[in-house]
């Protein structure tokens, strides 16, 4: 079998969301020469495409999304210190703190962006729900995070989002992070209003937010 | 029934698991369990289901649910377990009826069968809907307690205490909510009928504390109205809803156990949604001590309840309950269309016809997607509520292809829904007369379409 083969292979495992078969098809890839870095790019993460696309088409729902995280975490589990032992740098594009703000105890929404986030490449701290503002701020500095990302369902709790934002402009830390608003109770104007980064009506639009934020920040470090 | 302290003790005594394993090693996969077990599948055509060994196999498959994965409880992370027998008789043990309002608005509400054309559903009218303004708050109170065919309503939203809006748990919350209540009541009394209960959650309360001091005898809220207790995440059962369950309980008030399944969520699609849904509705009599249930199943992604999935799993659900427990639902439609378009009508009309049908009592609709501050327009409710009444006297067999006839009118809307209304664009403010000919013109011509289609909806 050539490379296109394992990589098919190992797709397929991922969309299948069968844990055993892509630990399997990656200990077989491995053994057969393909360089870890590969094994992710060429095969888990076109997979991963794939769960994304049949998600945001309601062909399939969160646990199927959740199972399929898991199959792509314990791969990672693996590749990720043969990676380390050759010299390279984890594939992650980007450091995400996430969590849903103070005073609001809802999570499924934050729960299925996370799945999406570190199933599109990128590392993410979940804070959890009813967050303070300083969690973000002190795991945002800790980690060296590139974005903030809050969720907020309740109109009443919107505002924790607006203390946040505030909060890193009071400590001179708003031009180091870029902060990303959603949520049910949340709208682009205020995502405007608020002075956040960017919105998103959705979890999926905000994989594709959170990619145009992290090259922004990357083009404004250059 | 096993007793209320018991209840609260298998939150301390069943086993541990993490949030992450509850879900992915008990409900998920007990969920594809009990769904394969009972062959429940949805056609992806069909609105108002009318096989009632589907819809007893939903029931079935919601007690075989609760009995094998329990309910969570993220404080202590144990599972709340209860035996199928439990269950059961819980089920069995079930409220019929309850009674709200006070004088002469004092009715009961009642579980309703399937199928059942010679009874008068009860009406509830109404949303926590916004308002910018105080004035606009208690006119439209008012304007919706005076509908004559109304039994109760839900009052909107006002958060704002000298011009600011209340911070979630601050004691501004506390006087946000207890301003609410007294607000609402003036709208009630001014309508003249003094007694019609509220049977919504008030939406300026995030926290029972709030709900508590708006139940203090001089602000209004009194256990002849109906409080809200929600399950927070899927078969989440809190703390602070089981504080709540203890209070309320204790003062004799009407519970109404609050559910929102997530249609992309845990519960996956319609199949499981259906099953979460009736689910939710044993969970609210045997944990949430109901003496309603509120069923709200919502899209995670559309935040609306009006998708043909939806729809189907909300009536079928309604339909499970009615035909083998009987506790009095009503079921919180969220619309895509904004207020006073055709959009908003025509979804409403399609989601009654299929719940009312099914078992459910009649509420009106609340605009989700093009929700805006003051867009409850009362006179959509009357509306909608009249359209609830005209369904009541049909089948699910006759309702069926009226629904199929409706769905094409909004289904490709619902991504991008038709804005609507505000209160202030439709009303003179000094009369609360309809002012709008536009607005009222679209209720009209919706009204002769519905007849058109089978559905004879009179004004009241």
């Amino acid at each position: 079998m050539g490379d296109d083969g394992i990589f098919e292979e190992l797709k397929q495992s991922v969309i299948d969301q069968d844990e055993e078969k892509v630990l399997a098809t990656v200990d077989k890839a491995l053994a057969a020469g393909v360089d870890a870095r590969k094994v992710i790019d060429d095969g888990l993460l076109p997979g991963l495409d794939v769960i994304g696309e049949q998600f945001e088409c309601e062909e399939i729902f969160l646990p199927e999304l959740m199972q399929a995280a898991l199959a792509f975490q314990s791969a990672m589990a693996v590749l990720e210190p043969k990676i380390r032992e050759s010299g390279g740098e984890g594939p992650k594009k980007g450091r995400i703190v996430l969590g849903t703000v103070k005073g609001d105890l809802h999570s499924i929404g934050k729960n299925i962006l996370r799945l999406l986030f570190e199933t599109s490449g990128y590392e993410v701290w979940d804070l959890g729900i009813d967050v303070d503002l300083f969690k973000f701020i002190d795991k945002a500095k800790e980690v060296d995070a590139d974005i903030i990302a809050m969720s907020a369902l309740l109109t009443t709790t919107l505002i924790g989002q607006k203390d946040v934002i505030d909060a890193l402009g009071e400590q001179g830390l708003r031009d180091k992070y870029r902060v990303m608003v959603g949520g049910g109770a949340t709208t682009e104007e205020w995502a405007q209003k608020i002075g956040a980064d960017g919105w998103a009506p959705s979890a999926y639009e905000a994989v594709t937010l959170a990619a145009r934020l992290v090259g922004a920040q990357a083009g404004s470090a250059a | 029934m096993i007793d209320l302290i018991e209840v609260f003790d298998r939150a301390e005594t069943g086993p541990l698991t993490s949030e992450t394993d509850y879900y992915m090693k008990r409900y998920v996969p007990k969920l594809a369990e009990v769904i394969a077990r009972y062959g429940i599948k949805w056609d992806k055509q069909t609105i108002v289901n009318t096989d009632d060994e589907l819809t007893d196999n939903v029931f079935s498959a919601a007690v075989d649910l609760l009995a094998e994965a329990g309910a969570y409880c993220p404080e202590t992370n144990r599972v709340m377990e209860f035996t199928r027998d439990e269950i059961l008789t819980a089920c069995a043990q079930a409220p019929t009826s309850a009674t709200f309002g006070e004088g002469r608005e004092r009715k009961a509400m009642r579980g309703r069968r399937p199928d059942t054309t010679d009874d008068r559903p009860w009406v509830h009218v109404g949303g926590g809907i916004y308002t910018t303004d105080e004035q606009v708050f208690v006119d439209t109170v008012e304007k919706m307690a005076s509908f004559s065919i109304v039994d109760s309503v839900s009052v909107p939203s006002i958060l704002h205490i000298r011009g600011k809006d209340a911070r979630v748990r601050s004691p501004q919350e506390v006087l946000a909510t207890i301003k609410t209540v007294r607000l609402a009541r003036e709208g009630i009394l001014r309508s003249g009928r003094v007694g019609l209960p509220i049977i919504n959650g008030i939406s300026a309360a995030s926290q029972p504390a709030s709900m508590f001091a708006a139940t203090y005898p001089d602000f209004g809220l009194r256990p002849s109205d109906g409080f809200l207790i929600d399950f927070l995440s899927e078969m989440v059962v809190g703390y602070e809803a089981l504080q709540k369950v203890a209070f309320y309980n204790t003062i004799g008030a009407n519970i109404g156990s609050t559910s929102t399944p997530l249609f992309g969520g845990y519960a996956g699609g319609a199949e499981g949604v259906a099953v979460t849904a009736t689910c939710y509705m044993i969970m609210g009599n045997l944990i949430m001590r109901g003496t309603y249930h509120y069923n709200a199943p919502l899209h995670s992604k559309l935040h609306l309840s009006s998708t043909k999935p939806l729809i189907w799993a909300i009536a079928l659900s309604n339909a499970a309950v009615g035909r083998n427990m009987g506790y009095p639902m009503v079921n919180l439609p969220y619309l895509g269309g904004g207020s006073g378009t055709k959009q908003y009508h025509y979804e409403m009309a399609c989601y009654m016809l299929a719940v009312v049908t099914s078992g459910g009592n009649v509420f009106s609709g609340h605009p989700a997607m093009a929700v805006q501050p003051d867009s409850l327009v009362p006179d959509d409710h009357r509306f909608h509520a009249e359209i609830g009444l005209a369904a009541a006297r049909l089948t699910r067999a006759e309702a069926e292809p009226i629904c199929q006839k409706l769905f094409p009118l909004f289904g490709d809307k619902l991504k991008e829904p038709d804005k609507g209304l505000t209160f202030q664009e439709v009303y003179d403010p000094r009369t609360k007369r309809i002012v709008n000919a536009d607005y009222q013109r679209v209720m009209d011509e919706v009204r002769e379409e519905l007849a058109g289609m089978g559905l004879e909806v009179p004004v009241s």
